[in-house]
Formats: C-alpha cells, structure tokens, sequence
C-alpha cells in the first residue's frame, strides 16, 4: 500500500501545483527523504494536521527558493511586484491545504468525511514522524528545479476498512 | 447589475485568489468585501448590502457552514445566494451545503469554473457582464 499512496500522493501534488500556482514538477530521479540546507539557506517546513477514518498530517518541506514564485503565481502578481513574507507562507500554507484536502479521498474514497486543521509553518526538524506517527507514504519532486518532499504520516496505520474497494491493497499492505 | 461580493476565508491568499478572479470573470462587479471567518463575515453583512457571498467551509473562529446557517436563520438575510470554495471532498458534506441552498466548487478551480457557478446561481445573462 506504501506504493500506492506514494503514486497518489506524488500525483496529486503535482496537479495542484500546476492547477493552483501555474508550476510544473516533476518525481525527482533517485528520492531519497532528507531535503538538505541548500545555499538558499534551510528549507522551508509546512504541516496539516487531518482527522477522520484514518488521522495523522501532512509534511511538506520545500526550498525556500520557490516561496517568491510560488506566492506571486498563485496572487496573480506582475513580474515587477514583489510579494511580503507573510504572503509567501499563506500561499504555502493554502497549497499544502489544497493538497491534503484533494489526497485524503483519493486514498480513503470520497464516502470519508475527515476535518482538516488549519496548516501551520513548523521548524524544519518537524518533518521527522513523531513517536505514535507511522510513514504512510512520501515522495519527492523538482518544482521549477527546486526540491519539494511530501510525508503523510499517520497515527496508528490506515485500518482496512478504510480503504475503498478498488484501491488495490490486500491484507499484506497493512501497517 | 453590479454584484456585491463577500469573500470569507481564512487564508489572505485565497481571498486575493477569489477577488482577482471575480474581476477577470467579466461579470459586473460592483465592490468586493473581505472576510477571515464566518463571524467576520456576519459582520459585514450587517452593515453592507451584499448579493453573493463566496466561502470556504473550514475556517476558526466559525466555519463556513455555520455562518450559512446563521444566514438562512435570518429573514432578511436568507436569499443570499452563497457559493462554497473548498476542498471538501466528502459527498456527504457536499450533498449538506447544496441543501442549505449553496453551490459547490471544488480547489483548485478556474476562473470560468467561478464565472458559470456566477451566472448559474444568480441567473444572470451575458448582458450582465461587464463591459470592460
């Protein structure tokens, strides 16, 4: 099952970076979790935080590069004005909502009702899982060449039930 | 017909997103209002005459549906027609809203999305579009 979220969840925010800031990504070759400082400086760490059939959050760290872009796509801003910092971390906060709100029923079907919390900007160390958190699924992309990772973790795996028929999982994919 | 729009959401972002949308929609705007939450929204709607509020469902302070509600609780409020913007993926939620006399559109949506959801809930014609 691990398989089958990191497709969906790589797809989906795909989608919603192009559908909602006009930017194109791409799965990055070889992915491996640990997004590193880069010469940007450190990157930049969002989470939500769900509840609902299956509960946990959603990580999403980025290069602080992207932010400018990003924020200025998705405002509708001209080439020579610039957006303020706080404008920045409301565009990534609005994107990684419009991720986790789009990815929850493509993994658990669109019969689930989940509550999602308003997302919040977290210190970078906040990506790693947290004692009840399990990794559900990741993946890592190339936003206009910059690095983006994504983690959907969730407290106590995804119970069977849960899943919708067609969803390819079989009582091996169970955490 | 110049339309009076409230946007209520919680994200800034989002409101500037729903606001230059509705003024490249080409419908005719009269002015666009903002609000952070539901309550907020209350708040303007009771000092400003409003004939379409665009909203999100979850929000602090009070949620989109509540402030819908609270809306339609109101006699002189209740004919407002309210669009919600939303992730909200759930059909059972959907089905909920469209009750309550609201129409859905899903993030992330395209302009003409807005535009027809617009023109399709106010019954406006394409005489009502803006000229500029």
């Amino acid at each position: 099952m691990r398989e089958r979220i990191n497709h969906i969840l790589s797809r989906v925010t795909e989608e919603i970076f192009e559908k909602l800031a006009f930017m194109f990504s791409f799965p990055e070759e070889g992915f491996e979790a640990e997004i590193e400082s880069s010469a940007a400086g450190p990157p930049v760490v969002t989470e939500v935080f769900f509840k609902g059939p299956f509960s946990g959050r959603l990580v999403m760290s980025l290069s602080p590069r992207l932010l400018p872009e990003l924020a200025g796509n998705m405002l509708g801003a001209d080439d020579n004005e610039t957006t303020t910092p706080d404008q920045r971390y409301d565009a990534l906060k609005e994107l990684i909502n419009v991720i986790c709100g789009n990815l929850l029923p493509e993994i658990a079907g669109k019969q689930a009702i989940f509550n999602v919390d308003t997302p919040k900007i977290i210190d970078p160390d906040g990506t790693a899982p947290a004692a009840d958190e399990t990794l559900l699924g990741e993946t890592g992309l190339l936003v206009e060449d910059e690095k983006c990772e994504l983690r959907l973790y969730g407290i106590g795996g995804i119970p069977d039930r849960v899943l919708p028929p067609d969803s390819g999982a079989d009582a091996s994919d169970a955490f | 017909m110049e339309i009076n729009v409230l946007v209520v959401d919680d994200s800034s972002v989002m409101r500037a997103m729903i606001s230059k949308t509705m003024g490249l929609s080409g419908l005719s705007l009269g002015k666009i209002y903002q609000a952070a939450n539901g309550q907020e929204g209350l708040d303007v709607l009771s000092g400003h005459w409003i004939d379409l509020i665009i909203a999100d469902i979850n929000m602090p302070v009070m949620n989109g549906e509540e402030m819908i509600d609270r809306i339609r609780a109101n006699p002189e409020l209740k004919d407002i027609s309210i669009i919600i913007i939303s992730t909200e993926g759930s059909d059972a939620r959907i089905d909920r809203l469209r009750r309550k006399g609201a129409a859905f559109i899903h993030k992330p949506f395209t302009p003409e999305t807005i535009r027809d959801t617009v023109k399709d809930m106010m019954k406006l014609g394409d005489s009502d579009e803006g000229t500029d």
